[in-house]
């Protein structure tokens, strides 16, 4: 019980009046069949059919940044499906079930296939993916009836249908809703904005990924069950390319980083289809053909002009929580032997051995190209080593990316969130889907710690990285390596180009992280700043170790001096 | 063998024509990083537009052209395909790939596809339509037809495989000798590096994309005689070219025979069998998509991460 007015309080806190207007929408749409006639109707559960598929492709495409165009190909696999089920006697329900475990399947495969590229290849993919589709409709007659289609009787009446298609568009809006905060969408949302930093950051990419394309391939798969119903016959040629087109269509005119843009972009292609309608019956041209020509025209002009769609993104404010956080990490040290790395020719790295141990803040200086990065990639596991071993826990390492790497349109408290994702029990996909009460109070937990840790930093909580000065974007991205719970943090030119006064906060902060019992590895290039900061140093010439102890001892060694400043003296 | 060589004859022509296609897709690729979704409908305006300058809207047989007409309707319809393309481009492309929106160029790629197709499919509302010949293949052999060795071998097709090939051919020797190419090759390896040292880049890209849009176009026309031909066909040489290009990663050489190995595999599914397995022209989309998407789903996998 409890549980409940837990939930209540927290839903009454961050009520906004969007959510207001959303619900009267949502109550005043469920009326529609007291003053709607049964034909048009219809086409109103059709369009909505469309439009929660069209949730499900707006969150691939708006927080996971993946342009696909097999949505189409997901509505017409859930279809299929149900439409064999529904012809064997299967319950609605449960054809709809089956739908969506196909769909799912169908983007769960896709995703899996194509998600590691990038994504102008991903579009190609699922492009091909759509066409595949479409052919295999048509011209294999076992898979859909062929050219005649499928024919699906009974069923629920059209009014029904129409508040079913309704119910089903808010909970796809609500489920967008739920994992765009959630670790899930914070993770797939800082992969878009800069991948390798969220990898470095131990974000699961293509794990993520692929979940995020077949969820939405669910949502498409129970949309095309239902939707196949409603027609009364599985038709092939509704399913083509074309259909991934119109939904890709609805997502941008609608806005893909809102969870009702798409449903806002149905009734704008619903008004268009009836002006293609005057328009046709004026000019005697066949409305489809008006529509299609209607659609491409607006949506090129909506892309040339930059616009974001119908529904802007909702701000993604925070209340205070409270709870305790991620225990502290126990301390850890590494340990590297004989490394060895080449680049065809070039040797970066050879016989490098290191050890990073708790509590001390070890240096890698060096020339330019002498393979400090190479070093630090290798230790990391970004870059597999040609020869040599590295000892450290399993998890113990993360790296942090130069300075400046943040992800732009996340928040700090963003950042912190998803590199402390890793560290979460409670905040899976289905847990965050239905935000059980252990997911909430896990989160406001978490929430509450990376509060804690910006202001230890000194970082605002709430703008957009992309908008932070930039010595506090360097902080940032110290915090979020922190934040990981890695107990060996490896850092890669944290004051390059930065003021005196700004290197000084750096200094400061990962002093702090090394009293707390961290092992350090810092590649730099400003030795004044190796100097008072490192425990030890090692110098590194042309792939191999001239020189490693205390700073003094190496600044005054003879060979490092050659090192850096020429054999010969001036 | 009969069959073999039956495969092989039908197959290379359209193959050659869907490789030309891709080595389009490539060379547009490596230069901008898009992927030209509208190529198989800037291909079906230039077809449709010279069969209309040729002869009209009305019915047409194959003989019913005069040499000069047609040359003048093969002009128009590349005149108009080059400046569509480039505009494409201009208008539908360059903005967004230049603000970094991949889901931009994408849609609008899409929308200038379906925005040719509609039009099309207004003006040109038959299912298909036959265009006409203006060279005398049906004088050669029996009816334009070949037999060996049990193969009936069409005499155009030979014609077109020759001329897709040797369009390639030209495309390469135009990008490698000329001071054109080497600009391409320069705003390929590095697009930002190719602005700053004063290459007119838009420009540049704008003559590719025209000449992508000719080169594909002018294929399809000499390929057009050869069979029926509608707006889908002309969308299927797009998307088969894509396919070749992207199985390869977008290399414009090994575009170029991926491309004549889905014509093959094509022929194949059409009239090949294996004992009594059967497959038919039903198949004849199905299957090389299929394998494609196989091969590509592969060649993801050994794509490296972006270490950064």
């Amino acid at each position: 019980m409890t549980a409940f007015t837990d939930a209540f309080q927290e839903l009454r806190a961050g009520w906004r009046p969007r959510a207001t207007l959303s619900v009267a929408a949502f109550a005043l749409a469920a009326l529609a069949p007291l003053v709607v006639g049964d034909a048009r109707l219809a086409d109103l559960a059709g369009g909505l059919y469309l439009a929660c598929a069209a949730v499900g492709l707006a969150f691939v495409v708006g927080i996971a940044g993946l342009p696909s165009l097999a949505q189409g190909a997901f509505v017409a696999v859930g279809a299929v499906v149900a439409a064999h089920l529904l012809a064997a006697g299967t319950p609605t329900a449960v054809a709809a079930i089956l739908g969506g475990v196909g769909g799912g399947a169908a983007g769960a495969l896709v995703g899996y296939a194509f998600a590691r590229l990038p994504p102008a290849g991903f579009a190609a993919a699922t492009w091909i993916v759509s066409w595949l589709v479409a052919f295999a409709l048509l011209s294999i007659t076992w898979f859909l009836g062929g050219s005649q289609g499928l024919v699906v009787s009974g069923g629920p009446t059209t009014a029904q249908h129409y508040e079913l298609a309704l119910a089903l568009t808010g909970l796809a809006a609500l489920g967008y809703t739920a994992l765009v905060r959630a670790p899930f969408g914070l993770r797939l949302a800082a992969a878009r904005d800069r991948e390798a930093a969220a990898r470095a950051l131990r974000v699961p990419v293509l794990h993520v990924r692929v979940l995020a394309v077949a969820a939405s391939g669910a949502v498409a798969g129970i949309a095309g069950a239902l939707g196949v119903q409603l027609a009364g016959v599985a038709d092939p040629t509704q399913y083509g390319p074309f259909l991934s087109f119109r939904l890709i269509v609805v997502v941008l005119i609608g806005g893909a980083l809102a969870p009702l843009g798409a449903p806002a972009g149905v009734i704008v292609l619903g008004i268009l289809s009836i002006a293609a309608d005057l328009i046709g019956r004026l000019e005697n041209v066949a409305a489809s053909r008006g529509h299609t020509l209607l659609t491409a025209i607006l949506l090129l002009g909506i892309v040339s002009l930059g616009w974001e769609g119908i529904v802007r993104a909702p701000r993604r404010a925070r209340r205070g929580s409270s709870g305790s956080g991620p225990a502290g990490s126990a301390p850890a040290a590494l340990e590297a032997r004989g490394l060895g790395k080449s680049y065809g020719s070039i040797v970066a790295a050879e016989d490098v051995a290191l050890g990073i141990e708790p509590g001390r803040i070890t240096a890698l200086v060096g020339p330019n190209g002498s393979g400090k990065t190479t070093v630090l990639r290798m230790i990391a596991g970004a870059v597999a080593p040609d020869a040599g071993s590295i000892d450290a826990p399993r998890g113990a390492v993360v790296r942090t990316l130069q300075a400046t790497a943040v992800f732009s349109t996340l928040t700090p408290l963003e950042h912190v969130l998803v590199a402390s994702a890793g560290r979460r029990s409670r905040a899976g996909f289905v847990r965050s889907l239905f935000a059980t009460p252990e997911a909430r109070a896990e989160d406001a937990a978490f929430v509450a710690y990376a509060r804690t840790l910006l202001d230890r930093f000194g970082i605002p909580h709430d703008v957009p990285a992309g908008e932070l000065p930039v010595s506090d974007q360097r902080a940032l991205m110290l915090a979020a390596a922190k934040a990981t719970g890695a107990s060996v943090l490896l850092v890669d030119e944290p004051t390059a180009g930065a003021s005196a006064a700004e290197a000084s906060r750096i200094v400061h902060l990962l002093g702090s992280l090394r009293d707390e019992g961290l092992a350090l590895l810092v590649v730099e290039h400003n030795l004044g700043v190796v100097r008072r900061l490192a425990d030890r140093v090692l110098v590194l010439d042309a792939g191999r170790v001239i020189a490693d102890g205390p700073p003094d001892a190496v600044a005054a060694d003879e060979r490092v001096r050659a090192a850096y400043l020429g054999a010969r003296r001036l | 063998m009969a069959i073999a060589l039956q495969i092989l004859a039908t197959g290379f022509a359209a193959g050659a024509v869907y490789g030309l296609v891709g080595v389009g897709h490539s060379l547009l690729f490596r230069l901008t990083g898009v992927v030209h979704f509208a190529f198989g409908e800037l291909i079906a305006l230039a077809v449709f537009v010279t069969l209309l300058v040729a002869v009209g809207m009305g019915p047409v047989s194959q003989t019913s052209v005069g040499g000069v007409r047609f040359l003048i309707a093969l002009a128009a319809g590349l005149v108009v395909t080059a400046a569509a393309s480039a505009g494409a481009y201009f208008l539908a492309i360059e903005p967004y790939r230049a603000r970094g929106s991949v889901i931009g160029w994408v849609a609008a790629s899409l929308a200038v596809a379906y925005a040719i197709r509609t039009l099309l499919v207004v003006f040109f509302d038959r299912p298909a339509y036959v265009f006409p010949d203006p060279l005398p293949f049906r004088h050669v052999g029996h009816d334009g037809f070949w037999r060996i060795g049990g193969a009936t071998i069409q005499a155009r097709s030979l014609f077109v495989a020759a001329a897709a090939l040797g369009l390639a051919a030209l495309g390469a020797a135009l990008l490698q000798r000329t001071r054109f190419g080497r600009a391409l090759e320069a705003i390929a390896q590095d697009f930002d590096a190719a602005v700053l040292v004063g290459l007119p880049v838009a420009r540049l890209v704008g003559l590719a994309f025209a000449l992508a849009g000719v080169w594909a176009g002018l294929a399809a026309i000499l390929a057009a005689p050869s069979t029926a031909f509608d707006v889908d066909a002309a969308a299927r040489y797009g998307l088969y070219g894509l396919v070749a290009a992207a199985v390869v990663w977008f290399d414009a050489r090994q575009a170029l025979v991926a491309g004549i190995a889905i014509g093959l595999v094509q022929a194949a599914v059409t009239s090949a069998h294996v004992g009594r397995l059967e497959l038919g022209a039903a198949y004849r989309d199905v299957v090389p998509l299929a394998l494609g998407l196989l091969l590509f789903a592969w060649r993801a996998q050994a794509m490296r991460e972006v270490v950064e």
